[in-house]
């Protein structure tokens, strides 16, 4: 089955193209940041400066992980659904369920490895610039050298690996749809997460306005409290759409759509409550923290610096890697629906109606993702907000809130757009032939 | 390749007519040129009296919303939608009022008045192609192109189907063209017209099963064929 698997991803690299650019991106932020504990450990570096990389590459490192389990799981269960025909014609031809598992794993484990191996590279170059920026701002001694050793590899392969095995023994399963038990765990946790989050943002109101550690709480509490949400998501999604009126003949279609295909979505809805709770919660607090910063007229200490970079760091990571992570599972998604959209278009849909209800599609998306995204860094703003100054909501919300909303329906309403484009280039008849 | 050369056709009003010929003769392409799907190289298709354009395809699918029905072998119904959603689909496409009435009438006309709320995958074959067939009538077309509506049914199914695009013509006054490889199929339509390599090889008035065979296993004796 090995053999099996080699060959099938070397026929068809595109289609692995998804997985590998998770796996790459993953391997390459957990490297970046575990170099920073090769970095630290080297004899010779003073206290403050491997304090302060210890503390990064801790915090990174295990957002990484989860991170890049969450983007190669994704993006296989789209991959493994989407091969469903391929799989039955094994299965006919005499594969039992462990050779088909077999064969999905040795993909997963293939395209993992050369994931790891591309991001080697730009793992160095990623931690040499993010030493020079804690060398710029003062908490790293200029005197430190970078290294890139021992951590890094045996945390950036493994972790890729096990990421990648572990999504494919889910994706099988959940395609073989021998999948009733999940359904009781997954209400368990969204209650743990939502239960988790609202207790750690209400014990923002335990800490003093100066305390250092008040940001962690009610960041913890919005990331808690969005992966509450991103579970519930299907639900969430159905529940709007029973309330929303249709508005012309694609509304309609995409309503019927979204309802259909809700379980489907779950991922790119989780996706962009994620984005829009981490981003928005955040770079707001930190931007209020500035604020009162500056307004009491102290200087910094290391450990705010610290904090600010960690912040801002952590942020770009997930911003770019949830970004990445709609963009390829909202193409996956919709060039696999070139026989629907044939359908479509036989029935008398012009290729602007098509894209009418992409478009209506991606916006529902949006308004419902953003919609939750929203109501959870609120659960985290609002009680640092009151904690640290004397407003209720910070003026400072709103641009931020603004400018992730922009990039969260440009990315999701762009891609699903762009691909039906392409998708729509297939004449109707071929389309609904092809995959027939 | 030329899958159609010089072939001239012109179909009466109210009329069921069968395309056969072997496969790759050319069958499905002309019936895909005729309906505005595929164009061709060269040649002029008019429907109703008005010629299909060499627009883009918004405007053709446009000109055919209004004038042409579709049924496929594969029936093409969308999965997400129920049997009476996917009926007034090409209504609702075409922003026409959807009256509900006239939807369950057309669908209890093809014997699934009592299947509005069904989703396409919990009927059966001879089912399906029926809905689809609701859906080709449910704009009132000139014309029905039918590509081997039956060739996926058992023959008590294809049957009925065959039955239901017989009452299309001669109840409803439509036009039907239908391509089928199934001598008893085209034994329902008024004429076969026969194709062998992208021409026309013949045309038989009140066909029978029996005659339509025979003529079917003569059809390379007389038309040289290439290799």
């Amino acid at each position: 089955m090995f053999v099996l698997a080699m060959r099938s991803v070397r026929q068809r690299p595109g289609r692995f193209l998804a997985t590998l650019l998770s796996a790459f991106l993953g391997a390459t932020i957990i490297m970046t940041f575990n170099a920073m504990h090769d970095t630290a450990g080297q004899p010779g570096v003073d206290a403050v400066s491997s304090e302060t990389l210890a503390t990064a590459a801790g915090v990174v490192g295990g957002y990484g992980t989860l991170l890049v389990f969450f983007a190669i799981a994704s993006t296989l269960t789209v991959n493994v659904r989407q091969r469903a025909a391929e799989m039955e014609l094994l299965r006919c031809s005499g594969a039992t369920p462990g050779q088909i598992k077999g064969m999905v794993v040795g993909e997963a484990v293939a395209v993992a490895l050369a994931g790891a191996a591309l991001a080697t590279g730009p793992a160095m170059l990623g931690g040499r610039a993010l030493l020079a920026v804690f060398q710029d701002s003062g908490q790293v001694a200029r005197s430190v050298e970078f290294s890139f050793g021992p951590v890094a590899f045996l945390t950036g392969f493994p972790i890729t690996l096990l990421a990648a095995v572990g999504a494919a023994f889910l994706a099988v399963r959940r395609a073989s749809g021998r999948s009733r038990r999940r359904g009781r765990a997954r209400t368990a946790l969204t209650w743990a997460a939502l239960l988790a989050g609202a207790a750690a943002a209400t014990s923002t109101f335990a800490f003093s306005a100066t305390d250092a550690a008040l940001m962690a709480p009610p960041a913890y509490g919005a990331i808690l409290l969005s992966v509450g949400c991103a579970l519930k998501a299907p639900r969430l999604l159905a529940a709007v759409l029973d309330r929303l009126p249709p508005g012309g003949a694609s509304g309609w279609l995409a309503a019927r759509n979204l309802r259909e295909r809700a379980g489907q979505l779950a991922g790119i809805l989780m996706s962009l409550i994620l984005f829009t709770a981490v981003a928005t919660a955040t770079l707001t607090m930190q931007a209020v923290e500035n604020d009162a910063v500056a307004a009491s007229g102290a200087v910094k200490s290391v450990d705010a610096k610290n904090l600010e970079t960690l912040n801002l760091t952590v942020v770009g990571i997930i911003v770019v890697f949830v970004c990445v992570m709609l963009v390829n599972s909202l193409y996956a998604a919709t060039s696999y629906r070139e026989r629907e959209f044939g359908q479509q278009r036989l029935a008398g849909a012009t290729p602007g109606q098509v894209l009418g209800v992409v478009g209506a599609e991606g916006l529902v998306l949006t308004v419902v993702g953003v919609f939750f995204g929203t109501a959870a860094a609120l659960a985290g703003i609002v009680p640092f907000t009151v904690v640290r100054t004397d407003a209720v909501l910070p003026e400072q919300a709103l641009g931020v809130w603004l400018a992730v909303v922009g990039i969260a329906a440009a990315v999701t309403t762009g891609t699903g757009l762009l691909t039906a484009r392409r998708v729509l280039r297939t004449p109707a008849v071929r389309a609904v032939a092809s995959a027939a | 390749m030329t899958a159609l050369d010089g072939v001239t056709l012109g179909l009466e009003r109210g009329t069921f007519t069968a395309v056969m010929g072997p496969s790759g003769s050319g069958k499905s392409t002309l019936l895909q040129c005729a309906a505005g799907l595929d164009r061709p190289d060269s040649g002029i298709v008019r429907v109703d009296g008005t010629e299909l354009t060499g627009g883009g395809e918004a405007e053709l699918t446009r000109f055919r919303r209004g004038r042409i029905g579709f049924v496929f072998q594969q029936y093409n119904l969308l999965d997400t939608l129920t049997v009476a959603q996917n009926t007034v689909l090409p209504l609702k496409l075409a922003g026409r009022r959807v009256d509900r009435r006239r939807v369950r009438d057309v669908l209890t006309a093809v014997g699934l008045g009592d299947r509005l709320g069904h989703r396409p995958d919990q009927l059966s074959g001879g089912q399906r192609q029926r809905v689809a067939i609701a859906r080709a009538l449910v704009t009132e077309p000139r014309v029905i192109f039918a590509d081997e509506p039956t060739g996926a049914l058992d023959t008590r199914s294809a049957r009925g189907v065959l039955r239901l695009l017989q009452d299309a013509v001669r109840v409803h006054g439509r036009t039907v063209v239908m391509v089928t490889h199934d001598p008893v199929a085209a034994s329902y339509a008024d004429s076969v017209l026969f194709l062998a390599d992208g021409r026309l090889a013949g045309r038989m008035d009140a066909p029978t099963p029996d005659r339509v065979a025979e003529r079917l296993a003569h059809l390379g004796d007389d038309v040289p064929t290439g290799v």
